[in-house]
């Protein structure tokens, strides 16, 4: 749908201008680099939202069932040949040029097919469900939400307090995230612009324990808490920087995420910030007709994709990558078949993408299989519960006990390896904690260049399905750092990945062979 | 940051008449929850009045008349006439769109602000967040949709449910017109069930949500296939139009599922959606749905069992013994014992709307100047509406606005920490400031002609007092009303506001007499809009 300014002659900032002092000052402050994380506590999750349905089928194409896939949504394929591949049987929407990058640097992670039993296929209620990661119609309670009761019980009251000055989670924007629903209160704190301070007028009002009185003291304490929190957010702003040359002004989702790496690096505590970007329920004009590779979704994908990538950039530049993991998550996917509008109904299952340098980077789960037969209504069928993606962050990356994790949700959790070498590189030595190919992409040859105590070391070249493609060595090493050269004549173009086991850390790097020259 | 707190269940959960005193507290309560902001005089008439003389007042519908041209942006329509049935010039339509667009997003702030004793303004908005349509093309398709719910608001809902399926906006925004008999679109078909009529039950098994099923969904695409608008834009044709094409609808039969009595839609043409919604209107708990919105539009959020089990349901009973026209619902809804519960008193967090105007309409400011400095002022207070999350066209989704359905906020959705923010900077620039300008022309709150309309403007306590049964539900507590007072009176004696006040009349085109008078009424004003009892209703 065509989207047109309702009322263009009108500056919208015209609200705050007269009133509000704004404090813009990106870049001016320099500042020291943020120590990289070394516990749980210092972690951050960023929770990507893409409002309204997004097109799994769009955005990764199966290109094992290109062919099927282009006979059930011939008005809106895009050609095989304008795809990004990023392995030999997945590629991108051509929109996502960062999020292909990310991928190859092993910055990214796909599950595939992620949804939950018997889809739902209402906006609202999916958002309930994904929300609250329960089931059950009468849950109110969001995923985040109860996370955080367990390890801040009573909240609101008594917070913020000299141990935790600052708003446990931040939603960017004007709605404050069901994600974060505790039972008492919602945990996260809207802010729209961490440079516009807080201050305003508190009263004091009593709850005469009517719905009345619960909006009193909702509306007492939540002052005083913007107030409090107001200050802090706005000092770590000011105190924090961004340093990527990424971000686009035009791009809310940048927007949002360049406040969000500015507050990280200035030191607020905040352990989950909440983005999100509308207009994926992309029923018509998801392509230009006769244009498939351009319209809504393509520039959707485009924002998603750039914004992530900048973000990524800024954190490696600001020097606190590893403290910081990512994801997206959207009520549904869309049905397989596209309809006559140039668009997608709603549907089930899609991929869900992880971001950081310490997410499992690679593809978990198979691609989803596309029939040649239009069945009416048909979605990608669930395989990985996003509730076992969310019990797995919580267990990998805010350390959480399992069994505790278990009792925030109603199915048996099954988790999943959400996180892979970071997580050992945090609690281990640093030097330690990586490995480097290079060149990559390759030719003939790489080297791997790793750090190995006086150890046994195995070092293996795998397909991106797992086989085994080349055993380069298996021997034990004296400490210290080690290159071996890799041979990829024989190896066909493509991506692969390269493994080197050893007692004190498995690492895994993925690179890519591009033709013989 | 939402404390959420068990509350007192209501006493009384009766539809028989009330019978309790009728004071100012229960008048305004009526006039705060079915007009956006009552004026002292209002609330009085309507304690003089009693209660069914007033809800007889607020269920009569005014006539009103259409928006206007008043920007040189407009090609076909004169100045000062409306541009609702011209064509389109035949270059540059997007100039002249943009200037209807924006007079239609005045006009309807003007309405907002210039509101009788009538419910009318409250059911359009009602409706505009019920059907959740995005109205985002021709501005007369936009127009004549919002002109549907205007003329229905208490009319019959099985009516403008059929008459919302073929209207030409609905049509664009769920893509009926391009569901056709080859390549069925489901969304509005979906949205009909989900959101529109019978609304979604629980899921209880795979694509069934036990008032309908996915099934049902595929189905019902088909039986709307067909429907084509045209004449968007047109420099031609007054108006765009929906037209039936029998090629591009599914002539088969459809077949509903045990929800709807497994009925067989067969094929009748341009009326076959009329035969569907009376099947759906058939559905025993149909009009539970559409209650439920009231319920939670006009009394409070919270629909407990208790709730469901009795003031719904006689709601709903109420409705279909009237053949689900609303008017019955709703007067015999605000006569109610349940209504007038202390414990839905003052249960609604305000929306931006019912925020904003509650302090323009109750304090009677309105923009008098030319028609073009007026509408060009409206615009602005559209635009801070929209700012502060209302949209008056376009709702963030089908759905509506969150506050209306995300358990377990509500309301409290409307004043998280930006919006609050937001709103406390709104008050201040509509008290403190020089307000909204266009042109020389400026537009505030208008703090003298305000205090000037209290029933004892020369008692400070008298003037906290009135402003008390104006802006609050519950009124406020003694210390609060002594902070005011102190703002009022700038920390002299009370007599001091009585010698001022009393000059000041005796010599009111004297700026050195009146500019201290308005000056601190504005400054409690600009106080008392930042307390949190000012934000409910």
């Amino acid at each position: 749908m065509k989207r047109r300014n309702f009322v263009q002659s009108v500056a919208l900032s015209s609200i705050g201008a007269p009133l509000i002092l704004k404090n813009f000052n990106f870049g001016a402050v320099s500042k020291e680099l943020f120590e990289t994380s070394k516990s749980a506590e210092d972690r951050v999750l960023v929770l990507v939202r893409l409002n309204g349905g997004n097109d799994g089928l769009s955005t990764l194409f199966p290109l094992d069932s290109y062919d099927n896939l282009a006979l059930q949504r011939s008005n809106i394929i895009i050609p095989e040949n304008q795809l990004l591949n990023i392995t030999t049987t997945n590629a991108f929407h051509p929109s996502m040029t960062g999020m292909q990058n990310m991928f190859l640097d092993g910055k990214l992670g796909i599950i595939q097919n992620v949804g939950y039993p018997e889809q739902n296929r209402s906006h609202f209620r999916s958002m309930d469900i994904w929300s609250t990661g329960l089931m059950s119609p009468t849950a109110s309670t969001g995923w985040l939400g109860r996370h955080m009761d367990d390890l801040y019980p009573g909240f609101p009251d008594n917070y913020p307090n000299a141990t935790y000055p600052d708003p446990f989670a931040i939603s960017m924007g004007y709605e404050v995230s069901a994600t974060c629903q505790g039972l008492l209160a919602n945990f996260s704190l809207t802010i729209n612009d961490p440079f516009d301070t807080f201050n305003l007028q508190e009263t004091a009002t009593l709850n005469d324990g009517t719905y009345y009185g619960s909006h009193m003291e909702y509306l007492a304490t939540m002052i005083a808490q913007t107030n409090d929190y107001g200050a802090r957010v706005n000092a770590a702003a000011n105190a924090g920087n961004t340093l990527s040359t990424m971000y686009d002004a035009n791009n809310e989702l940048a927007v949002q995420l360049r406040y969000v790496a500015q507050m990280i690096s200035g030191g607020l505590q905040t352990k989950i910030y909440i983005v999100n970007i509308n207009g994926f329920d992309t029923h018509n004009a998801q392509v230009v007709q006769g244009s498939p590779t351009t319209g809504n979704h393509a520039n959707l994908l485009a924002n998603v994709s750039n914004a992530i990538a900048a973000f990524q950039d800024d954190l490696n530049l600001l020097g606190i990558e590893q403290r910081v993991a990512g994801i997206t998550f959207s009520e549904f996917g869309r049905q397989i078949a596209s309809n006559a509008s140039e668009g997608t109904d709603h549907g089930d299952a899609a991929p869900l993408f992880m971001f950081g340098t310490c997410i499992s980077s690679g593809i978990i789960g198979p691609n989803p299989v596309i029939s040649d037969q239009i069945v009416d209504q048909a979605g990608i069928p669930m395989q990985i519960d996003f509730r076992d993606v969310y019990a797995s962050i919580l267990k990998d990356w805010f350390e959480a006990d399992p069994t505790t994790i278990q009792s925030m949700f109603e199915h048996t959790v099954n988790f999943i390896p959400v996180l892979d070498a970071c997580n050992l590189g945090i609690t281990e030595h640093d030097a330690a904690a990586d490995i480097m190919v290079y060149p990559n992409p390759c030719a003939e040859s790489t080297t791997v260049r790793f750090t190995c105590m006086n150890e046994k070391v195995s070092v293996q070249v795998r397909d991106i399905s797992g086989k085994l493609m080349i055993d380069v060595c298996s021997k034990t090493l004296t400490a210290g750092n080690h290159d071996i050269l890799i041979e990829t004549n024989d190896l066909a173009s493509g991506t692969y990945m390269l493994s080197v086991f050893k007692q004190s850390g498995n690492f895994t790097k993925r690179f890519i062979k591009v033709k013989n020259i | 940051m939402i404390p959420e707190e068990h509350v007192e269940e209501p006493i009384s959960l009766s539809l028989t008449p009330y019978t309790g005193t009728w004071t100012k507290a229960e008048a305004a309560h009526l006039l705060r929850r079915t007009m956006f902001g009552p004026t002292l005089q209002q609330i009085q008439q309507a304690v003089t009045d009693g209660m069914n003389a007033t809800v007889a007042s607020l269920l009569t519908l005014p006539t009103t008349n259409p928006p206007l041209t008043y920007s040189p942006d407009e090609a076909v329509a004169a100045f000062g006439t409306t541009w609702v049935t011209s064509v389109y010039p035949s270059s540059n339509q997007s100039v002249t769109d943009n200037a209807r667009g924006n007079s239609l997003g005045a006009w309807m702030m003007e309405r907002c602000n210039q509101q009788t004793v009538s419910i009318q303004e409250k059911m359009c908005l009602f409706w505009n967040n019920h059907f959740g349509v995005e109205g985002s093309s021709d501005a007369r398709a936009i127009y004549n949709l919002h002109n549907l719910y205007r003329q229905n608001c208490l009319g019959d809902f099985r009516q403008l449910v059929k008459d919302i399926t073929i209207e030409p906006m609905m049509l664009i925004f769920l893509n009926g017109t391009t569901n056709n008999a080859f390549s069925p679109n489901e969304n509005y078909a979906r949205e009909l069930l989900e959101l529109f009529s019978v609304g979604k039950g629980l899921q209880v098994g795979p694509g069934d949500y036990s008032t309908y099923t996915e099934t049902d969904i595929f189905e019902s695409a088909k039986i709307l296939t067909g429907w084509v608008v045209e004449e968007l834009f047109s420099s031609t044709a007054p108006s765009p139009v929906a037209n039936f094409y029998a090629i591009l609808h599914d002539a088969n039969n459809k077949t509903l599922s045990n929800y709807f009595a497994n009925a067989v839609i067969s094929n009748n043409g341009a009326a076959e959606y009329e035969d569907y919604i009376n099947v759906i209107f058939q559905q025993p708990d149909m009009a539970k749905h559409i209650c439920r919105k009231l319920y939670r539009w006009f009394v409070n959020y919270d629909l407990t069992a208790a709730v469901e089990s009795t003031v719904i349901a006689d709601m709903a009973a109420t409705l279909e013994a009237n053949n689900f026209v609303i008017q019955p619902v709703m007067d015999e809804l605000l006569k109610s014992e349940h209504f007038y519960d202390m414990s839905v008193r003052g249960a609604i967090i305000k929306n931006p709307i019912e925020h904003m105007f509650s302090m323009l309409n109750a304090t009677s400011s309105a923009p008098n100047f030319s028609l073009a400095s007026n509408y060009e002022i409206y615009l602005q207070i559209f635009a801070f509406n929209m700012v502060l999350g209302m949209h008056y066209f376009r709702p963030p989704s089908v759905g509506g606005w969150t506050a209306y359905y995300q358990t377990p906020s509500y309301s409290k959705l409307w004043a998280n920490s930006s919006y609050i923010k937001l709103r406390f900077d709104l008050s201040t620039y509509l008290t403190l400031t020089t307000g909204i300008a266009s042109g020389t022309n400026n537009f505030k709150i208008d703090a003298l002609g305000f205090v000037n309309g209290l029933s004892l403007p020369s008692s400070a306590p008298a003037v906290i007092d009135d402003m008390a049964d104006v802006f609050t539900p519950k009124g406020l507590s003694a210390a609060n009303k002594l902070t005011l007072k102190f703002i009022l009176t700038n920390g002299q004696p009370d007599f001091e506001w009585t010698l001022q006040y009393t000059d000041y009349q005796a010599d009111p085109g004297n700026i050195t007499l009146s500019n201290p008078i308005r000056q601190r009424v504005e400054f409690v004003l600009y106080r008392l809009f930042q307390m949190p009892e000012f934000q409910t209703i």
